[in-house]
């Protein structure tokens, strides 16, 4: 309900130069001061810096603050680090409004007049916004213990080991039949020559051996119900319906895959036996055999880098580890078959990382290093009857200048990589989202990598993007660790924001409960009302934008709230 | 003449308005007479919000959800779908251009989709002109 009772603070972060530098944060905070019902209005260099906080903090004891508008970066980033702030000065958290002038205003306006224009009318919105903001009640809901873990490569072997170790349940579901992953088809790894037979096969048998880990292998996921402490599924085994798991958490860790290599054209990958892909070298490696089609020992091997990568007509971005891993070919070669011949064709090379600048300084070893422009591939054709040599590349080389052409008998073609071809269906089952090439989107790309939009389901290892081995286990032992975390506490806060119905002027109609997506709501015959369930109830507001009475109100988005929200940024937007 | 329509944004929290956000982390650029309000799930805009925004005096109203079959809420985004094709009967009645109302699906990834939807609709409705639906109703009041 409004009030007539309202003192307001409004603070309005420069962010650095951030916000400031495309918007005149000073004379907002004069101007919005002027406005009624604020009692203060500041700008300040960081509002989420701790002096920051206690700046609100100490406004709202010395101003008898009842409510606070931030404006400042998006509230996706920082509103709970203000509803924490102002909850510890006794206000409700929910009584806290943000105006989002960095993310939507100054990174993305060049205009300096027109961006301090409208952060001016995000900020009287907010204002108008925050008058009908009401405190809401913490909710909480208990955390099952029981932890799924999508995936049984490296990272989900780590993640699942983690938390059982830690002595909780976890059901780990593979879609092969074996765990193990892309790693288990890697002979040594880089830089430094360590078995990846070795650290794979370690974690399976600890995994077989765990009694904390249930192994569900020819299975897969299709659909989960439930939410954050209470998801459910039933397990897919060989496409056909298993057992049933209930789980508190979701780790996904589903991993990634080659690109075909038969779509570079002009890599003739489909049409010469001899081109191969970095994986089935991998393959020789491990069977020990280097050799051809016909089972020579080639004399000349080619290895091509960023095949399907860095390249705007198959993927833009980096791979990240094939660079490394070319030179780790290299070294092989070089120890198994010392005559042979090595040309690298590559673009530029990558090899940051811990020991990976001293493995590329060592690599040096009677190799050829050939640089192609990313946007002008090499060609690769079949050599010429009595050529010392079955294929021929043809590459205009960028340090040189010059067109040449190279002798090979085996081509080794280093593979972008890209998400599961089934990662859509993994995403639509837990309710998480992709970003492109169906690689896994994080709840924010630095200050959350291992958590996703969805409370309760995290990402680990490559599923994410192109990582190293490393780097994956990182991420599976922080996925772990943030499972963990809510185990731990046993219960997990969830939002506030459920639909109520006034019983007043519910007509009855029952139209709500036919859209609510969780069946969350119920009909009470006797009153002739709808009741809602508010452990069901996730906040949608369907219902709010539904009901033709207004019986039902969607908490923190209310009529009233986003009505005076939406009056504040007209109003402005033609009188300032 | 030249006209900046005033347009008000409607996105979702998990799909649209993160792509949103995600166009200002790239650091893209965008017309700067767009104002956005951030609600949960495409289902909750209200019919009564998109006709507020037009009388308080915007020239169009533009609504985000995530891509059929991506809703945080599993459908909202098709209710949301079937009230814009309600509104845009309603619309012609009223005789307000089409134009003004455009409903675009936003996955949290796409901020240059936003970027380019936004300045796309900008110069449409600027084209068309200042909506006379405020004028109308500040007169017959």
């Amino acid at each position: 309900m409004k009030t007539n009772d309202h003192r307001i603070g409004v603070y309005i972060c420069w962010c650095g130069t951030n916000i400031s530098g495309m918007v005149d944060v000073e004379a907002l905070s004069q101007s919005i001061g002027q406005l009624p019902d604020v009692a203060v209005s500041r700008d300040y260099k960081y509002a989420c810096s701790d002096p920051g906080q206690q700046l609100i903090i100490d406004d709202i004891h010395e101003y008898r603050l009842t409510n606070v508008v931030v404006a400042s970066c998006s509230p996706r980033i920082h509103e709970i680090t203000f509803r924490r702030a102002i909850e510890n000065a006794g206000l409700n958290p929910y009584m806290l409004e943000m105006a989002n002038i960095r993310e939507q205003v100054s990174w993305v306006h060049s205009d300096r007049d027109e961006a301090t224009r409208k952060a001016g009318a995000l900020i009287k919105a907010a204002i108008n916004r925050v008058r009908y903001h009401e405190p809401l009640e913490k909710r909480y809901v208990d955390i099952n213990p029981t932890t799924l873990v999508i995936g049984a490569g490296i990272s989900g072997m780590t993640a699942a080991l983690e938390i059982a170790d830690a002595g909780k349940k976890v059901y780990l579901v593979e879609k092969a039949d074996k765990p193990g992953g892309l790693v288990a088809q890697l002979d040594l790894t880089y830089p430094h020559f360590d078995s990846a037979q070795e650290l794979v096969l370690s974690k399976i048998k600890r995994v077989n051996d765990h009694p904390n880990i249930d192994l569900f292998l020819n299975s897969t996921i299709t659909e989960i119900s439930g939410f954050i402490g209470n998801f459910s599924t039933h397990l897919r085994l060989d496409g056909q319906e298993g057992q049933e798991l209930k789980f508190g958490n979701i780790i996904v860790a589903t991993g990634l895959r080659p690109i075909d290599a038969g779509i570079i054209e002009n890599y003739n990958y489909r049409n010469i036996p001899d081109v191969i892909t970095s994986l089935e070298f991998e393959k020789m490696l491990l069977e020990g055999n280097i050799s051809t089609e016909e089972g020579k020992t080639p004399k000349h091997v080619a290895i091509i880098h960023c095949a399907g990568s860095r390249n705007s007509r198959y993927h833009e971005y980096c791979s990240r580890t094939c660079c490394m891993v070319a030179l780790k070919f290299i070294h092989q070669i070089r120890s198994i078959l010392p005559q042979t011949n090595i040309y690298d064709l590559y673009t530029d090379m990558r090899s940051f990382g811990k020991g990976c600048e001293a493995l590329y300084t060592r690599t040096n070893n009677n190799t050829m290093f050939l640089m192609f422009d990313k946007d002008d591939l090499p060609q690769i054709k079949t050599a010429n009857p009595g050529d010392d040599c079955s294929i021929l590349i043809e590459m205009n080389e960028k340090l040189s200048g010059r067109s040449v052409e190279i002798p090979a008998d085996m081509v080794i073609l280093m593979v972008g990589m890209e998400g599961q071809t089934d990662a859509k269906d993994i995403a639509r089952a837990v309710g998480i989202s992709l970003c492109g090439s169906n690689f896994f989107i994080e709840k924010h790309p630095k200050l959350d990598p291992v958590a996703t939009t969805t409370d309760g389901v995290f990402i680990a290892g490559a599923c994410q993007g192109p990582k190293d081995i490393p780097d994956s286990i990182a991420q599976a032992s922080a996925a772990a660790a943030r499972v963990l975390s809510t185990i731990s506490a046993g219960k997990v806060q969830v939002e506030s924001i459920t639909a109520s119905v006034n019983e007043d002027i519910c007509c009855g109609c029952q139209t709500c409960i036919s859209v609510c997506p969780y069946s969350a709501i119920s009909f009470d015959e006797e009153k002739s009302v709808s009741v809602v369930n508010e452990l069901i109830c996730k906040g949608c507001g369907t219902c709010g934008s539904t009901c033709p009475t207004g019986a039902i109100r969607s908490r923190h988005y209310t009529d009233e709230q986003i009505l005076s929200q939406i009056s504040g940024l007209i109003e402005t937007a033609n009188t300032m | 003449m030249d006209f900046k329509p005033t347009i008000v944004a409607f996105l979702c929290n998990w799909c649209a308005y993160t792509g949103a956000d995600l166009a200002g982390t790239s650091r893209m650029k965008y017309t700067a007479n767009v104002r956005i309000v951030r609600i949960m799930c495409s289902g909750r805009i209200d019919p009564t919000f998109i006709m507020k925004a037009l009388r308080q005096g915007a020239d169009g109203v533009l609504l985000c959800g995530c891509h059929p079959g991506d809703c945080h809420y599993h459908e909202g985004n098709y209710k949301c779908l079937r009230r814009y094709h309600l509104l845009q009967r309603y619309f012609r009645q009223m005789g307000i251009e089409k134009e003004r109302l455009r409903l675009e699906w936003v996955s949290a990834s796409e901020g240059s989709l936003f970027v380019d939807i936004v300045n796309e609709m900008s110069d449409v409705i600027a084209q068309l002109g200042p909506s006379k639906l405020k004028q109308e109703i500040e007169t017959t009041v």
